[in-house]
């Protein structure tokens, strides 16, 4: 294992690289100052202090102010803005003489972080126009401000988001990317060190260090992995959890337990597919593929329950979609043990399947009758 | 004489660089495993993605409700709520504790609740009624969907209450309108309307797929020349005395030629076929994806050259596919990313690449609306180009020197 870097760049490297990477860009939590253009044909006092009020706002941000909207389109078509407020030409004379003038935003939805966030504020803004004119009107008319509130704003919302108050996309994402990464890099790196080892038609002596016993060869070649393995998942789990201060409403033990599953899942997955395949290069695209599509596969950002359900089906062979549950369950949740549980136990569930290809695989090693190249 | 000496030379320089792309094709297709990487996942994975995310937006998302206030206000309110495609009201739970339990174990994704009072402040007028609504955060899907449809049905209830109050002060029904909606507006979701998930991700993946294919094919490509070493093969040509500059451009022609293919594919025929946004001038985006192309090849060329084995390079750079989606500030906004990042991001191709497409494909932007991205992409590939001469170049001497100091 320490004989080539590939295998310390492979996993240390690389989980290192992403932990650092993954929580330094998203290490803003929410979208705050999108760029919003404004197509101002009043150019009005009241147009000006609609423009300043929404600047004043943190999501958003006015990047161009322009009284052309074919301007402000081909800026949103180049990227650098993701919403455009068009307040109308005499929006100020129309509105105090009770004309109704309407106001329209346009936001880009090829962008969709951006678009949500700019979209959440200039609706709020575009409300807030019609309130705060009532509360002039009312205010002339001589009702006290505590009425006028009623009156412009009967119903609100209070919206608890749970475990997440701050909507905060690194929590969001980095607590199950970073264990999809790593059990990728299980998934890849079992494959690379025992196809290797087909490859380079040195399973013989590995054999025999073994005293010819397959699974005391597996086991011993395995088990440095495996606690490389558990160090880097644990690791992640310390800084995200501990260090980062991510919450973990239910147990962190269990969330732990969670990811030495999920680590021992992607590693017998990884015997399974090199077994089906003795070939490393086959064994290792195959295992690409698979792995990939984990992500998507999981649910974390597309919920499993709208998918096809085919690909419902498939998710229960993705371990790290039951590591997602176990994680959801822990640490947003809180919810009964049964709930990490069942996911758990679909985890083990995986672990015969290693058995089940041995002995295909240990007539692999001895026979090395597959192709090598 | 000197000029058909000199078209002589010419000649047999574009005869070299032609034998070069000859070898590099029959090396693609002799290799399955290329062929599995640039044939095979660059047609399934397309098809497969689009399989996953086909419902593109998430509807019927489960809510509890916990109607403490029991009164036609909030039944109405409810009524008009689950008539949105984003929701369905799953369960009427008598108490908070119930509800709660039924979230933590997943079974809906929201609770709205309203409290005793609801109907009596709203009918009193004196107080700001409340609703409270708790959304599940493992998915911003979830939460997306509640909070948004729940927020529209009340934007357009405050409307009618407003305006019953102004009546009931003994404004007439008009003047209450006008002052009510003082200021209406119009929202326009522009270039995806649907706002589906798919619409926005699945441009960016297409992108992602052709650069990544091209990038593990040419990695497994330089690894086998590099285990096979048998004349060198890293550089087909280099036996004979060929200028690294023409085994660069014999070689990327070869990936070219199949590219631009499977790119018409992937990039035209498959937004089409699965009713992805698609507003984009095609051949725009062909003349897009020559410079994207040429920069992805010459980029992945270059990094080949330090794989040493056929599969390491698979094995070390799987999980660049997340960052550099992420780099790219597809799906987290490019202008939040942090600057050091943003400034290593231009250095990537698909950084550029993708942005390109987004705009001529989902946006129709023209090419020349896209003319930065465009610009950027010829420079990165005259770029990597170079750097590939370069590093092809310096491997080949040292090769060289190491054999004549062995000899």
């Amino acid at each position: 294992m320490f004989v080539r870097p590939l295998y310390i760049f492979a996993s240390v490297g690389v989980m290192v690289l992403c932990t650092v990477f993954f929580l330094s860009i998203l290490k803003r939590g929410a979208p705050e100052r999108i760029p919003v253009a404004v197509v101002d044909h009043d150019q009005s006092s009241i147009s000006r202090r609609l423009c300043h009020e929404t600047n004043t706002t943190q999501s958003v941000q006015i990047v161009l102010i322009t009284p052309d909207y074919a301007e402000a389109r081909r800026a949103m078509q180049r990227g650098e803005v993701y919403g455009i407020l068009d307040i109308p030409e005499g929006f100020y004379a129309d509105l105090v003489s009770f004309k109704q003038p309407e106001l329209h935003f346009y936001v880009n939805n090829a962008y969709t972080v951006g678009a949500n966030t700019a979209y959440k504020q200039l609706l709020t803004m575009c409300n807030l126009t019609s309130g705060a004119f009532q509360r002039e009107v009312l205010r002339k008319k001589g009702l006290p401000d505590y009425l006028i509130m009623e009156r412009i704003q009967p119903v609100a919302i209070s919206a608890h988001m749970i475990a997440n108050p701050w909507s905060n996309y690194a929590i969001y994402l980095v607590s199950t990317i970073l264990p999809g990464i790593l059990s990728l890099v299980v998934l890849m790196l079992t494959i690379f060190a025992i196809g290797f080892e087909l490859k380079m038609k040195t399973s013989h002596e590995w054999l025999d260090t073994a005293g010819g016993n397959y699974v005391v060869a597996m086991t011993g070649k395995l088990i440095p992995y495996t606690l490389l393995y558990i160090v880097l998942g644990v690791g992640c789990n310390v800084i995200l959890f501990r260090f980062m201060h991510f919450p973990v409403l239910g147990s962190s033990w269990r969330l732990v337990g969670g990811t030495i599953l999920l680590i021992l899942a992607m590693e017998s997955m990884a015997v399974t597919l090199i077994g089906l395949l003795p070939t490393l290069r086959d064994a290792i695209s195959i295992g690409a593929l698979y792995g990939m599509l984990g992500f998507s596969l999981s649910g974390f950002t597309y919920p499993v329950m709208n998918m096809l359900p085919v690909f419902q089906a498939w998710t229960w062979l993705i371990p790290l979609r039951h590591y997602y549950l176990i994680y959801v369950n822990e640490a947003l949740m809180a919810g009964s043990i049964m709930n990490t549980f069942i996911p758990a136990a679909c985890l083990m569930a995986f672990f015969p399947l290693a058995l089940l290809v041995s002995p295909r695989l240990h007539n692999a090693l001895i026979y090395q009758n597959y192709p090598l190249k | 004489m000197r000029i058909t000496r000199f078209l002589y030379k010419e000649w047999q320089k574009v005869k070299e660089t032609w034998w070069v792309f000859d070898q590099e094709i029959r090396r693609i297709f002799r290799d399955p495993g290329v062929i599995v990487i640039f044939f095979v996942a660059t047609i399934a994975y397309p098809i497969l993605y689009n399989f996953i995310y086909w419902k593109d937006n998430i509807e019927n998302v489960p809510v509890a409700v916990v109607d403490r206030s029991n009164s036609p206000e909030s039944r109405s309110f409810l009524h008009r709520w689950n008539a949105s495609p984003d929701i369905t009201l799953t369960h009427y739970c008598t108490s908070m504790a119930e509800a709660e339990r039924l979230l933590r174990d997943q079974k809906v994704h929201g609770i709205i609740y309203f409290p005793e009072d609801f109907a009596v402040h709203l009918n009193t007028g004196m107080q700001t009624a409340h609703i409270s609504l708790y959304c599940d955060m493992s998915s911003f899907l979830y939460m997306k969907a509640i909070y948004l449809s729940c927020n529209k049905v009340m934007l357009e209830d405050m409307t009618n209450i407003q305006i019953d109050r102004y009546e009931a002060m003994g404004y007439d029904h008009q003047f209450a309108w006008q002052l009510v909606q003082a200021a209406p507006y119009t929202e326009t979701a522009l270039f995806c309307e649907s706002g589906g998930y798919a619409s926005f991700l699945i441009p960016a993946v297409l992108m992602l797929i052709l650069h990544q294919t091209l990038f593990f094919g040419i990695c497994m490509l330089g690894g086998t020349a590099r285990e096979e070493n048998k004349e060198l093969f890293l550089l087909p040509g280099h036996r004979r005395g060929y200028s690294v500059i023409r085994i660069t451009a014999g070689r990327s022609l070869a990936y070219f030629v199949i590219y631009m293919a499977l790119g018409v594919f992937v990039l035209l025929a498959v937004p089409r076929m699965f009713g992805l946004p698609h507003i984009g001038n095609p051949i725009d985006i062909m003349k897009l994806l020559v410079p994207y192309l040429l920069a992805t090849i010459f980029f992945s060329m270059s990094v080949s050259v330090f794989i040493r084995n056929r599969e390491s390079g698979m094995v070390l750079l799987i999980a660049t596919s997340l960052i550099f989606i992420f780099i790219a500030g597809v799906s987290w906004p490019q202008q939040m990313l942090p600057d050091e990042w943003r400034y290593l991001s231009y250095f990537f191709p698909y950084t550029w690449g993708v942005h390109g497409f987004i705009h001529i494909n989902s946006m129709g932007a023209t090419l020349a609306g896209t003319a930065k991205e465009y610009i950027a992409l010829w420079i990165l590939a005259g770029g990597y180009f170079i750097t590939n001469c370069a590093l092809l170049g310096i491997s080949g001497y040292l090769h060289d020197h190491r054999k004549t100091s062995i000899a």
